[in-house]
């Protein structure tokens, strides 16, 4: 057996599976809500407020916010199934099935991680396929942005594996996505140009992971970027890397998981 | 190769320190010959607990050996935890899976293919009653059922050995008898079976060999009637007694 197929064997799969079908199970509270949200952004800003502010860096509004709208939803879609996935199998302790099983911490990390991957490339696809007819234009790098879409939702899935882990109560899972995803959502860039704050704010977004993620995925439909894509690119690689770092340590050491 | 005489588990020197400090596990050894019907008998609190978790990684000792049929429960947990199947105390089924997906994927976590893993569910199912609610959503179960669930679970993947912790608490009379009816008969068909218990009758029905544990210490251990000679005993309940000090209730 070669160490691919025995990180990706049944155990591995069957698991994957479940997170699947746990989220596809529940559609009405995983799938359809984000595109309900994003699709009254794209009215509310694009199409409301979007004839006052017209342009952004020579693009139409509409058009210039649908990828960061669409990364929104992908960031909390990946990030909401892991954390309550995981937090829920460790509060109801059927997770121990899955703890005892023949499975590596690795492999059931990146079992949830990529369920959760999964989850929110559905939404973030759904969000830009359905904004698409009202915003027009097309994808100009479509490989680039599969390319930031899986990474920045493998990062955002990894990171709920650990949420869903070290919180000992349900508000802790939601206090993380209402106080610091969503904000850093917010404030990443999605619906502005870094270039028209104020220096000290634009100075503050550059530390906002989330904005490098909004403008690289900007950058792949429309060409139209702040920054570089390549190396936020790399960035973003970087923060998928130490999320799943983290994902692991969580499954391996992760408090009141193994006693 | 797995050798006949090679017992279904050997435990060395187990010790295992909660975080808070407390000390579950003292250096427990113990060994549970292949095909033997174990019992493991203690108070609550004992550490009865602690040491099947600790053999599956579910709990972290801080010393100690533990091998099954062999093979290191640590450096080769793989092929270890796949020759053992556990009903744990405590009723922990997924509860977006339906009866006959928790045996499913429980089977596909165990690596079981899936042809054998549909066949084995199909005979637990019937073999536990649960034919009819094969589609139901684990969380809309009885206590009894779900508690049937978590057997055929334990089953499913075809174990070595089964450790069975506390499987009749809260369970009523009549599933009782047909558990005991049906492990008696799994061990005859050669599986080892490991039951923790403090309920001494079951003890007697059903084990041969016996391990008294308190305080995270063994206490005493030997075959029913090895013990009952040596504490000058009528029955388990006398033997536990004399060795624990004081009634289980
Ligand atoms: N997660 C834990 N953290 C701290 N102490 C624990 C934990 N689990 C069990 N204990 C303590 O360890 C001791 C042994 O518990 P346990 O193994 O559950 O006993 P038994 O199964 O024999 O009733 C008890 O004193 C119990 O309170
Ligand atoms: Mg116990």
């Amino acid at each position: 057996m070669t160490l691919l197929e025995s990180a990706f064997n049944r155990s591995f799969r069957t698991l994957l599976g479940r997170e699947i079908l746990r989220f596809v199970r529940v559609w009405t509270q995983t799938l359809i809500p984000p595109l309900l949200t994003s699709l009254l952004y794209v009215v509310v800003f694009g199409v409301a407020l979007g004839g006052r502010i017209r342009e952004v860096d020579g693009v139409p509004y509409l058009q210039y916010i649908l990828p960061g709208v669409a990364l929104m939803s992908l960031i909390t879609g990946a990030y909401m199934n892991t954390s309550t996935s995981v937090f829920d199998a460790k509060r109801e302790r059927y997770i121990d099935d899955i703890l005892i099983s023949p499975m590596s911490d690795a492999q059931i990390a990146l079992a949830y991680t990529l369920g959760g991957t999964l989850r929110g490339l559905i939404v973030g696809v759904g969000v830009f396929v359905v904004g698409t007819p009202f915003a027009g234009a097309g994808v100009s790098h479509p490989v680039l942005l599969l390319l930031t879409a899986t990474t920045v939702a493998f990062t955002f899935s990894a990171l709920g594996v650990v949420v869903g882990v070290v919180s000992a109560r349900i508000d802790h899972v939601t206090f993380m996505t209402n106080v610091v995803i969503q904000p850093l959502a917010f404030l990443g860039g999605v619906f502005y140009s870094a270039d028209m704050l104020p220096p000290a704010l634009k100075l503050a977004t550059l530390f906002n992971p989330i904005f490098y993620m909004v403008d690289a995925a900007r950058y792949a439909t429309l060409r139209a970027s702040d920054t570089n894509p390549y190396p936020t690119l790399a960035i973003v690689v970087a923060l998928a890397a130490l999320a799943f770092a983290g994902a692991w340590w969580a499954m391996n050491r992760g408090p009141n998981l193994r006693y | 190769m797995i050798r006949e005489d090679v017992p279904a588990l050997k435990v060395e020197g187990l010790k295992k320190t909660y975080s808070n400090g407390l000390v579950a596990l003292d250096g427990v050894s113990l060994e549970v010959g292949a095909g033997q019907f174990f019992g493991l008998l203690g108070p609550n609190g004992a550490g009865k607990t602690t040491l099947i978790n600790s053999i599956v990684s579910l709990a972290r000792p801080d010393s100690g050996n533990v091998k099954v049929f062999g093979k290191d429960a640590f450096a080769e947990y793989k092929e270890a935890r796949r020759m053992i199947g556990v009903s744990p105390q405590e009723i922990n089924l997924d509860k977006f899976l339906t009866v006959e997906e928790s045996l499913i994927y429980h089977a596909g976590y165990y690596g079981v293919e899936k042809k054998k893993a549909k066949e084995r569910t199909e005979e637990l199912l019937e073999r536990f009653a649960l034919l009819d609610k094969r589609k139901a959503r684990t969380s809309t179960l009885s206590g009894g059922m779900k508690r049937r669930v978590m057997f055929a679970r334990a089953l499913v993947h075809d174990p070595k050995i089964l450790f069975l912790d506390e499987p009749t608490a809260g369970v009523d009379v009549e599933l009782r008898y047909r558990l005991w009816e049906y492990v008696r008969e799994l061990n005859r068909g050669g599986m080892t079976m490991l039951l923790t218990t403090h309920y001494l009758e079951e003890a007697e029905e059903l084990c041969e060999e016996i391990a008294l544990i308190n305080g995270g210490k063994i206490a005493a251990q030997g075959t029913k009637a090895d013990l009952k000679e040596e504490y000058g005993a009528r029955n388990v309940e006398e033997v536990y007694l004399r060795v624990v000090g004081h009634d289980v209730a």
